[in-house]
């Protein structure tokens, strides 16, 4: 082996990448060629910098949580639909991400529209497969909040200029309701204010709009897909309540919101 | 497999290689915000398409491969729609060959040991070859497990990685004033 050979072999050489032959090709130049092992030498020097742990991008503690929590969401999302398996055929390589979004977003609309046929009037149906469809929609990544606040003096003056009413967004916190802030969806024909709370890891979304109708503040429950979905009509606004929390303790979170 | 079974391997074999994940993305995007948009998508794609993972339990390597794929794919969408960020896919050839100005081995030496130095260089090289580089030397990727992820010939890798090796040494070696443009000399 001349050192033109041995030039070319090496970093395959030092990468481990060689047959037996090989390796012993070059061990063999190196021992007798001084420029060779120089040449060596500085691949093992880049090297050994190169692998320095420093120089690696390291995630933050609260990245690693966030992709955990992202990851069982997702997790979840795919136990309620049941589709996990279906989804094989959209391989990465041939689909761009939002394309798979939105097909998944049309698929889970799909399913909650069929579901929803528990509902009474068809009117309050189409609401109430609208409210659904919107909160899956929410939990896709970077769709659940469009100002992210824990601050009911952020979140509220948020919406004006946004819509034509002022959404109450009551503090909940000493009761254990994280206000994690609000967005603007389009639902029933109107803009209406999204407040989103949080207790543990499940997030609550709330739908309100002016109500122009009868008050009925009696909570009427349903349960689609594995969320509960809670509505009254209030003296002023019209609320629609929806989490994958369970029963109970959406009630007491309706309750708290209805009685501020 | 059930979805809790799918949860529990995904977090047992993939969530693991989120360093290398999240390392890979930094690399390639060269910004920190964007890497972890880059590394949740990749995390999600990874998740929707974990059945067709087949994970060998003699071969843990594989699972991180597997990611970082889906990993350097990501992040190449990202680079394609974000052009400006990724000034280096043009360039101009202008050097002569690295090996015309050997440089001296213990300037070298001394060099390489500066680890902003060594950061600075490595950022600026063109992403085939700074990809190559770091899955091949920070990940520990083999050539072959390198040419799957990247998708080129076995040959390919090796000719990346010896370049970009080389410009990495040349610019090391070289003094500030006289260092040769992002990437020049590649191409």
């Amino acid at each position: 082996m001349n050192c033109d050979d041995s030039r070319t072999y090496l970093p395959a050489y030092l990468d481990d990448e060689l047959d037996v032959a090989e390796s012993l090709g070059v061990q063999k130049h190196l021992a007798g060629c001084q420029d060779c092992r120089q040449t060596e030498e500085q691949q093992l020097a880049l090297s050994s910098a190169l692998r320095d742990p420093d120089l690696r991008a390291h995630p933050s503690a609260d990245f690693a949580e966030r992709i955990e929590v992202v990851v069982r969401q997702a997790a979840k999302q795919e136990a309620r639909s049941g589709r996990s398996s279906r989804f094989e055929f959209l391989r990465f390589e041939s689909f761009g991400w939002l394309p798979a979004v939105a097909v998944l977003l049309v698929v889970t609309t799909i399913g909650a529209l069929f579901v929803m046929n528990s509902f009474r009037s068809s009117h309050q149906q189409l609401i109430a497969s609208a409210v659904l469809a919107g909160h899956i929609r929410s939990l896709q990544p970077n769709h659940l909040i469009d100002v992210p606040s824990s601050d009911r003096h952020t979140v509220k003056p948020w919406f004006q200029g946004r819509l034509d009413f002022s959404p109450p967004v009551p503090d909940l916190s000493e009761l254990g309701w994280t206000l994690v802030g609000g967005r603007l969806d389009y639902l029933d024909g109107r803009p209406v204010a999204v407040i989103v709370y949080q207790r543990r890891m499940h997030n609550i979304n709330v739908f309100l709009w002016p109500n122009h109708g009868s008050t009925d503040d009696a909570i009427r429950q349903e349960e689609a897909q594995g969320y509960q979905i809670l509505h009254w009509d209030g003296a002023e606004m019209t609320y629609w309540v929806v989490s994958d929390l369970n029963k109970a303790e959406l009630l007491e979170f309706a309750r708290a919101l209805r009685g501020h | 497999m059930t979805p809790q079974e799918k949860l529990r391997r995904f977090e047992e074999q993939i969530s693991p290689h989120l360093k290398s994940a999240y390392n890979l993305a930094k690399w390639l995007t060269r910004s920190h915000e964007d890497a972890e948009d880059v590394v949740q998508d990749a995390f999600l794609r990874a998740f929707s398409a974990f059945e067709s993972f087949r994970g060998d339990d003699t071969q843990p390597q594989n699972a991180k491969a597997w990611l970082l794929t889906i990993v350097r794919n990501t992040s190449m969408t990202w680079l394609k729609r974000n052009r400006n960020a990724a000034a280096t896919l043009g360039f101009e050839e202008t050097l002569n060959d690295p090996r015309e100005h050997s440089p001296d081995p213990e300037e070298m030496l001394l060099i390489s040991c500066d680890r902003e130095e060594v950061r600075q260089a490595l950022a600026q090289l063109p992403w085939e070859f700074r990809e190559a580089i770091v899955l091949r030397e920070m990940e520990g990727l083999s050539y072959r497990e390198i040419s799957a992820t990247v998708g080129v010939p076995l040959g390919t890798v090796m000719s990346r990685l010896s370049r970009g090796r080389d410009w990495l040494r040349r610019i090391l070696s070289t003094p500030r004033s006289l260092k040769p443009q992002e990437g020049a000399g590649l191409r």
